[in-house]
């Protein structure tokens, strides 16, 4: 068991051509003994080299990476006292799983014969592959090479445990399955466990904290209530959740938000917040839009839109909405982008522009997506009024993509970690 | 086939009763045999099969049959008289247990240094080496030429007065050695050369199979603790297994008739002392002493040798379904 930490580390690939690709740009991490973090971001954001600068399986091209304080920039993966589970899995085809459980502890240790029996047991029996011991990879299951896998990592009791998208190669069911069970044994052996995945939800449920990676940059390290309450900016507000948050591209005249079609005057303290600044992005979570079939009752909160799609998922329904035209709904992606090309993201976005860039939010421009009750019942094409409780609003900057304000939380101190 | 053909008719009979539907069924049957798989596919895998069988296997059949008989010289095979004369005439040869020995020289420190050279080249190549696509054409290059054409060279080069080796061991004082004249070591000198020509090949078949293993089972390893040398011997060697397995049969089997590079090398049938192998033994029998029964027997022996590297092989493969 050990205290990891990151230190300002850099990672800089030199392609063929001589060019340099920043995969990894100036992370720090501290990482608890005995914390399970998870490294959460779309594919090609640095994730995966992280974990492998941290493995040893990568050079480092800046900064430090400490293990307990000591720096291990230099001290080849064999000698790291840590153990990795693959994607793949990796798993020895020639070797039996009782071979492909021992080899760590045969390379890595001085333990006797009968020592590494007994520990191979009984991580076997921990992982439920006792009797799988004089099989060959092949002849398992998926899921049967995931525990070996597993098993291979815990038998070596290593100071770190990394573990580079294990579940990615499971069916739902399977997956849902094992990431309790990867919860309920990171716990059972509190091992300091980084965890790198490209899906949310795993990021979410896992996680004692994630630490949420774009473009090689880190965007922001919380709990996974904070990061889904609280997020930082456009990056993380839309990456975490699922149906992701709603953006809305509004213009601020004096405290209240104008788009073409509606006027949203925010409460005075959020009004403060995003003072000065004129193109903001507002943001709202599908599960805090109230749908309003009556539009007799709008009120300054409420926009009028029509119901587009409904999709029932039982426990609740996904309705997507078609704003009144002229209204813009921004997308965190496209925001980026144009802030780092420093173009006004608003009045490009705005005018409506038939360019490229105009076209790349495409279809979800003017859709926005709400997640109501199961039993309530709408149907498509229906005019409604949406209204959008003040108290669930989200307010960034739309040129820095920094969040302004982040929702308020009525009940915060009750739920740690938020 | 027409046993089967025969076979099937007389199943098709049995289980009538009357006449009548006899013919009937008889009929139908033939009917159907015609439209089967078998007959209409007959057309495509006949004549390859009927070729294949009459000058491959038959003239194993003629082979061995001459080899029970006396025919020597022109007079002509008697095949009126057939016993095992010749291959007790073999027992009693010395050259044949000379030759026989040497054979089993060949065949084993060839393969083996083949296999090994190749892996070592294989193992360095496929370490993202600058130039590697060059190297590995390179080390490739000797297996496309002729045996003939490198016998040459190496008898060049192998020349006691004037060979390259020569001169490199002379440079350190050593030396001059009969390579090809030395009956203690021509053996080597040859089996070298042939190492030379063949391990580019070995090379070739450990570099795809290593190409195939996946990177993460080597990233798997070292995080496991495993130095280099460990990382190769216990993760990577044992999965080129089916690689070894393949070339090594190749190998030895072409180390059963190396005849060509011997023959080129010594500049006719008969190898300097101590490199005379079944191969050489064989054709000198036949075409320069026109000992044609006795050299059938050593080409019976050849075969069953070869039969014997390549049967666990095709049994191997054929269990595991390849074939």
């Amino acid at each position: 068991m050990a205290r990891a930490k990151l230190d300002e580390v850099t990672k800089i690939f030199t392609e063929d051509d001589g060019s340099e690709v920043v995969a990894v740009d100036d992370v720090t991490l501290d990482i608890d003994d005995g914390e399970f973090l998870v490294l959460v971001g779309p594919s090609g954001c640095g994730k995966s080299t992280t974990l492998r600068m941290v493995a040893g399986l990568e050079t480092i091209t800046d900064g430090e990476i400490r293990l307990d304080g000591t720096v291990i920039n230099d001290v080849p993966a064999k000698d790291r006292d840590i153990a990795m589970v693959f994607q793949s899995y990796a798993l020895y085809p020639h070797m039996s799983v009782r071979g492909n459980m021992s080899f760590g502890l045969e390379e890595s240790t001085n333990l006797g014969d009968d020592e590494i029996a007994k520990r191979v047991e009984e991580s076997a029996g921990m992982m439920g592959i006792g009797d799988l011991l004089d099989r060959k990879p092949s002849d398992l299951s998926g899921g049967q090479q995931q525990r070996v896998a597993l098993g291979r990592a815990i038998v070596r009791d290593p100071a770190v445990f990394l573990m580079d998208e294990p579940l990615s190669n499971l069916d739902a069911k399977l997956r849902a399955q094992m990431r309790t069970e990867l919860q309920r044994l990171q716990n059972e052996l509190d091992v300091t466990t980084i965890y790198v995945t490209h899906d949310q939800t795993e990021a979410m449920t896992m996680g004692d904290r994630i630490a949420i990676l774009d473009d090689g940059e880190l965007q922001q390290v919380g709990t996974p209530l904070e990061c889904y309450h609280r997020p930082k900016n456009l990056f993380v507000a839309g990456f975490i959740g699922d149906p992701p948050m709603n953006f809305l591209q509004v213009t601020n005249e004096d405290g209240t938000l104008i788009d073409h079609s509606f006027e949203y005057p925010l409460p005075p303290q959020v009004a403060s917040a995003v003072e000065g600044t004129d193109s903001l992005v507002l943001g709202v979570r599908p599960e805090d839009i109230e749908l309003e079939p009556d539009q007799s009752r709008a009120d300054d909160h409420t926009i009028s839109a029509t119901i587009d799609v409904v999709e029932p998922m039982g426990d609740e329904n996904v309705v997507y909405l078609r704003l009144a035209d002229g209204a813009t709904v921004a997308r965190p992606d496209l925001a980026e982008q144009d802030a780092a090309e420093g173009t006004d993201v608003n009045d490009a976005a705005v005018e409506g522009s038939d360019d490229a860039k105009g076209g790349i939010a495409g279809e979800s421009r003017s859709t926005i997506i709400a997640t109501i009750g199961g039993m309530q019942h709408f149907d498509d094409g229906q005019d409604i009024s949406i209204r959008i409780p003040p108290d669930a609003i989200h307010v960034f900057d739309a040129d820095s993509t920094e969040a302004l304000h982040n929702r308020t939380l009525q009940d915060a101190d009750a739920v740690p970690g938020i | 086939m027409l046993e089967l053909i025969a076979a099937v008719r007389s199943d098709g009979t049995t289980g009538d009763t009357g006449d009548d539907e006899d013919e009937r069924s008889g009929r139908s049957r033939w009917e159907r045999l015609r439209q089967s798989d078998f007959v209409r596919s007959a057309p495509f895998w006949g004549p390859p099969f009927l070729l294949m069988g009459f000058f491959v296997y038959a003239a194993i059949g003629w082979n061995f049959l001459l080899s029970l008989t006396d025919y020597e010289r022109f007079q002509g095979p008697d095949y009126s008289n057939l016993d095992f004369g010749m291959y007790r005439r073999m027992l009693d040869d010395p050259t044949f247990w000379e030759a026989t020995q040497n054979t089993l020289i060949l065949l084993i420190v060839f393969t083996v240094a083949c296999l090994v050279a190749g892996l070592l080249l294989a193992i360095l190549l496929d370490r993202e080496v600058r130039f590697g696509r060059g190297f590995r054409t390179i080390y490739l290059l000797p297996m496309s030429l002729s045996f003939i054409v490198t016998a040459q060279f190496w008898k060049w080069m192998y020349n006691s007065q004037f060979g390259i080796i020569n001169e490199f061991f002379g440079l350190f004082g050593l030396g001059p050695y009969g390579w090809l004249s030395n009956p203690d070591l021509v053996l080597f000198s040859v089996i070298f050369a042939l190492v030379w020509q063949f391990s580019g090949y070995t090379m070739i078949v450990y570099l795809a199979a290593l190409r195939a293993i996946p990177q993460d089972q080597y990233e798997a390893a070292r995080v496991d603790g495993a130095s280099t040398l460990k990382l190769y011997w216990r993760v990577i060697i044992p999965q080129l297994k089916p690689a070894m397995v393949s070339a090594s049969v190749v190998l030895l089997l072409f180390s059963l008739k190396a005849f060509d590079f011997l023959f080129a090398l010594f500049d006719g049938y008969q190898p300097r002392k101590g490199a005379d192998i079944l191969s050489t033994m064989m054709v000198r029998e036949a075409f320069a002493r026109s000992q044609w029964a006795y050299s059938s027997a050593i080409a019976i022996v050849l075969f069953l040798l070869s039969l014997a590297v390549i049967a666990p092989y095709l049994y191997q493969q054929h269990r595991q379904g390849n074939l």
